[in-house]
């Protein structure tokens, strides 16, 4: 686990650039929520191999433990080590939780982990195995710690399997009154989503922090292993990317608050859209002098997070020069570049694009009109005059961009080429999100500089995916992948009822030419 | 035996989408939990087909534990039959909705009168069986729709081709390729076709089995259409390629040109000779085979019987109708054969065993990595490589693909590596 992180500059040169295209290559597999979701077992998996020292055992047939090895967060890691109770039939009607007290036992002997985490799966949640008391009965018998996920603790937190395995280990192993812990005054921990670079992401948080008199006392998930994951309540608060089941039942049972860098809770109460936008000077500042109130550091705080910023904007001042009178096409919605770091770069804002097509299965149009108007608003008080298009086609899109003058179109590699062919330069958010997005002030200093080196690139004119068809709305996919994923949310929203309806439907009443991605 | 068990199989769900994938114009509606829908998809999405990604889910809630998915499936069937105008859809049943009891098939006969497309139901709950019982009762379910031919064609048609298999498109082309050559035509592939085609299945004067994938569909074939069949080896190498000419033209009652076949041996000889110093090198190098019986016990001989390697572990992932034969009629080339092993397990054998190089999946890419073997990806699922030219590993033509693709498994790798 990283309490010695690293500084930030480190990751271009040394962690490889090899590792963020590694990424990239699968990021543009259009799957979470666009046409699958990943189920609880990898989820839980997630968690599993995050932890160095733990291993899963999935309480299930065959293909819960072959087929999830492959893992939908990381395509280009597979889950290598799925042991399972390997259940069948004859289980299924006679219940199978001996098998699970045995296979612990095995587990424990095989792999000597220092937890093992009991993954359920439909046919053992199903038949009503009693988990917990298969693992009692052997809990003596093995020398390290056992916990059980199903996905039922958490509620509708999602990825639930990722939640609900982070909440089991809380529940049943971190704070169910067992252990005395020592506190670590006026610390933190960062907890983060395991993909990688955590360690790497939060390397500058850790060093604001301990300028301001905040002591780190874990990293998650970053080499993490069990002693760590028993010390996590020794700190003051848990900082999370987002609400964390696990963070508020940990507030509950140990008193460790906890802070969530995406503030939801505090957006639904008083609706600033600054809220969402945890990135780029002001939404830093924000985050981290929030940090600090909660930690009773606020005077040490401010002097701080005034010398980060202005050391931050001074270096910016002398970058953005070249990027004074640039146009750039944003893409609103709720995981774009944030318009706080393009405002940092400052460059123009000229378009502001939104995508809603899947959105509009998945939410109500109040909702759609509130993501808009959050993102106009937002705009707004960054003093940007975007043109906005919502749901344009690609053709749309091209005309605006020149239309406007607009110099550069913020597009992920599955659409850049679109505009390429036109002769237009684009700038991969995904790539930035995945490598550089981060709570920071070094963040927007390095957007200046990749922009810049964006703006040299040489055009690419003739890129081979153009020969492509694509969806002309959904233009990230072709023609097929955009009807997968049409259809899947159709299905998902309930937009096509259930067949207690479906008999006595018209084929006409499904929707089928409905062109929204 | 360990009760625990890490698989180097899937489960009956699995099997059965391969096979129905296969049929071009088809779409498999996984009814079951996100989780099944989510894995099969990517099973598909990781491979060399990526465009062509036929497998959607049902849209089953957690909520649907109580009080069933029937209607949800109907819905998904009219919807997917709407937007892809399928010739088939396949509905399989997993392990939720069958422990729930729902009756897909009662749904599908209600479907049947809604939607001009065929419909075929199965239970593939992951406890009901591994993936090859999957393969062999989806291609047996489909001889239902074959339609029974008077006149054979004088054509054979080609079974146990899975397509998701690495190169398996260009293993396709040299198979037809060499037959060609030798004036045998395929009538069916199965399943690598579009549904009419499978339907007209029997017009065939043969079935040819490929390394026994999918022997139940030919013995059924064989009783309701008189069709025979034969079982054959998988065509790796220039022995087994030759053999396999032998056996569909012994089965169509004909001789091979041998003219030709002396041609291709002489192509396979040039290629050698560009190469040969590292063949000579590689000599005797210790590998493990891993992959599932319909390929990989031909594969082993191959290797071992052609390139002089030493087969030390032969693991088979998966099984078929065939193995249990194979195992006894015994066979020097192998070392130690794992049938269907337990992951933990094998690994330590390979460890043990000490071997340079795994012909394996990707799955095996971390325990060729400890070894600091090369990993030669040539059995399923292969989701970290991606083949788009026609080059196949089968047949003649293949023996120099393989043979190219071993050496630079090796040649490639720099010696920090794999020092230490």
């Amino acid at each position: 686990m990283a309490t010695e992180v690293r500084e930030k500059n480190e990751i271009s040169e040394n962690e490889s650039s090899f590792l963020g295209t590694f990424v990239s290559t699968y990021s543009t597999i259009p799957l979470h929520g666009i046409t699958a979701i990943p189920g609880k077992i990898a989820g839980s998996l997630l968690v599993a191999s995050a932890i160095e020292d733990a291993v899963p055992l999935i309480h299930g047939p065959v293909g819960c433990a072959f087929q999830r090895k492959i893992n939908p967060f990381r395509p280009y890691s597979p889950f290598y080590t799925t042991p399972c109770t390997n259940l069948n039939d004859v289980d299924v009607v006679y219940g199978a939780e001996e098998k699970l007290s045995q296979g612990i036992v095995e587990t424990y002997r095989r792999y000597r982990p220092n937890l093992i985490l009991v993954i359920t799966t439909c046919p053992s949640d199903l038949i009503g195995d009693d988990f917990d008391a298969a693992i009692r009965n052997v809990e003596e018998e093995v020398n390290c710690k056992v916990v059980y996920s199903t996905g039922d603790f958490v509620g509708r937190s999602r990825p639930i399997g990722y939640q609900d395995a982070l909440y089991a280990i809380t529940d049943q192993m971190l704070c169910n009154g067992n252990k005395e812990v020592e506190k670590n005054e006026g610390s933190v921990n960062i907890v983060t989503f395991p993909i990688h670079g955590a360690g790497v992401k939060v390397a500058e948080m850790t060093s604001v922090l301990g300028d301001m008199g905040i002591k780190v006392n874990k990293v998650c998930f970053d080499h993490t292993r069990v002693e760590d994951l028993y010390e996590l309540n020794r700190a003051d608060l848990n900082i999370t990317d987002y609400p964390m089941s696990w963070a508020k039942l940990m507030k509950e049972r140990s008193g460790v608050e906890h802070y969530e860098i995406l503030g939801w809770d505090q957006y639904d109460k008083n609706k600033d859209p600054e809220l969402l936008s945890p990135y780029g000077i002001a939404g830093s500042s924000r985050v981290f002098m929030d940090i600090a109130k909660l930690m009773g550091k606020e005077g040490m705080a401010e002097e701080v997070i005034r010398n980060r910023r202005r050391e931050a904007e001074e270096r910016l001042s002398v970058l953005k020069k070249d990027l004074e009178g640039i146009k750039v096409a944003a893409t609103g919605g709720m995981h774009g570049l944030g318009l706080s770091l393009l405002k940092d770069v400052g460059v123009e804002v000229s378009i502001l694009i939104y995508r809603m097509q899947v959105l509009e299965h998945r939410l109500t149009e109040e909702a759609i009109e509130e993501i808009v108007d959050l993102n106009m608003n937002l705009a707004n008080k960054y003093e940007f005059d975007p043109e906005p298009l919502v749901n344009p086609t690609i053709e749309e899109e091209i005309e605006a961009v020149k239309r406007s003058g607009t110099d550069l179109v913020i597009a992920p590699s599955t659409t850049s080429h679109l505009y390429n062919r036109e002769g237009i330069r684009t700038f991969d958010p995904t790539g930035f999100m995945l490598n550089h997005q981060r709570v920071g002030f070094e963040c927007p200093v390095e957007l200046c500089m990749l922009l810049k080196e964006t703006l040299g690139t040489a055009q690419k004119r003739t890129p081979l995916l153009s020969m492509l068809e694509y969806d002309p709305h959904a233009y990230n996919m072709t023609p097929h992948w955009a009807k997968l994923s049409l259809a899947f949310n159709q299905l998902r929203s309930g937009a096509i009822d259930d067949g207690r309806v479906c008999e006595d439907r018209k084929p006409s009443e499904v929707i089928i030419d409905e062109p929204n991605i | 035996m360990s009760l625990i068990y890490d698989p180097l199989h899937d489960c009956k769900l699995v099997g059965a989408l391969r096979a129905i994938h296969g049929i071009r114009d088809s779409i498999t509606i996984v009814h079951g939990r996100t989780g099944c829908h989510c894995g099969a998809l990517l099973l598909k999405t990781l491979g060399s087909d990526q465009n062509n990604v036929r497998v959607v889910g049902s849209g089953f809630r957690s909520s649907d534990e109580v009080y069933g998915a029937e209607g949800r499936l109907a819905s998904a069937i009219q919807l997917y039959y709407e937007y892809f105008k399928p010739q088939l859809i396949a509905a399989l049943n997993c392990s939720a909705p069958v422990i729930m009891g729902d009756d897909i098939h009662g749904v599908a006969s209600l479907m049947k009168e809604k939607i001009p497309a065929d419909l075929i139901t199965m239970d593939t709950g992951g406890y009901e069986g591994p993936a090859w019982i999957g393969y062999e009762e989806t291609l047996a379910k489909v001889t239902d729709y074959m339609i029974p031919h008077e006149r054979p064609s004088g054509k054979i048609n080609l079974i146990g081709i899975k397509t998701d298999d690495i190169n398996a498109h260009g293993d396709v082309i040299e198979i037809k390729r060499m037959l060609k050559d030798q004036g045998i035509e395929i009538n069916t592939i199965l399943n690598d076709a579009n549904f009419d085609e499978i339907k007209n299945a029997p017009k065939a004067s043969l079935n040819v089995v490929l390394g026994g994938d999918g022997l139940a569909c030919a013995r059924i074939m064989r009783e309701r259409f008189d069709i025979p069949y034969i079982t054959v080896s998988f065509p790796f190498g220039i022995k087994k390629s030759i053999e396999f000419l032998e056996s569909v033209a012994n089965g169509l009652d004909r001789e091979i040109d041998t003219e030709l076949v002396d041609r291709e041996v002489e192509l396979v000889k040039d290629g050698i000779e560009r190469v040969y110093m590292f063949l000579q090198g590689i000599y005797a190098m210790p590998v493990a085979v891993i992959g599932e019986a319909g390929r990989a016990f031909d594969l082993a001989e191959f290797l071992s019987d052609e390139l002089g390697l030493n087969v030390k572990i032969l693991a088979i992932s998966s099984k078929n109708h065939l193995t249990s034969d194979i195992i006894e009629d015994g066979n020097d080339h192998f070392g130690r054969v794992m049938i269907e092993p337990d992951r933990f397990e094998m690994n330590d054998a390979l460890k043990k065993a000490g071997v340079s190089a795994i012909f394996g999946s990707t799955f095996e890419k971390k325990v060729a990595s400890d070894l600091k073997a090369s990993l030669i990806r040539i059995s399923y699922p292969v989701l970290d490589e991606v083949s788009i030219t026609d080059m196949p590993y089968a047949g003649f033509k293949g023996t120099l693909h393989l043979c190219e693709t071993i050496i630079n498994s090796i040649i490639t790798r720099t010696l920090e590596e794999v020092e230490g």
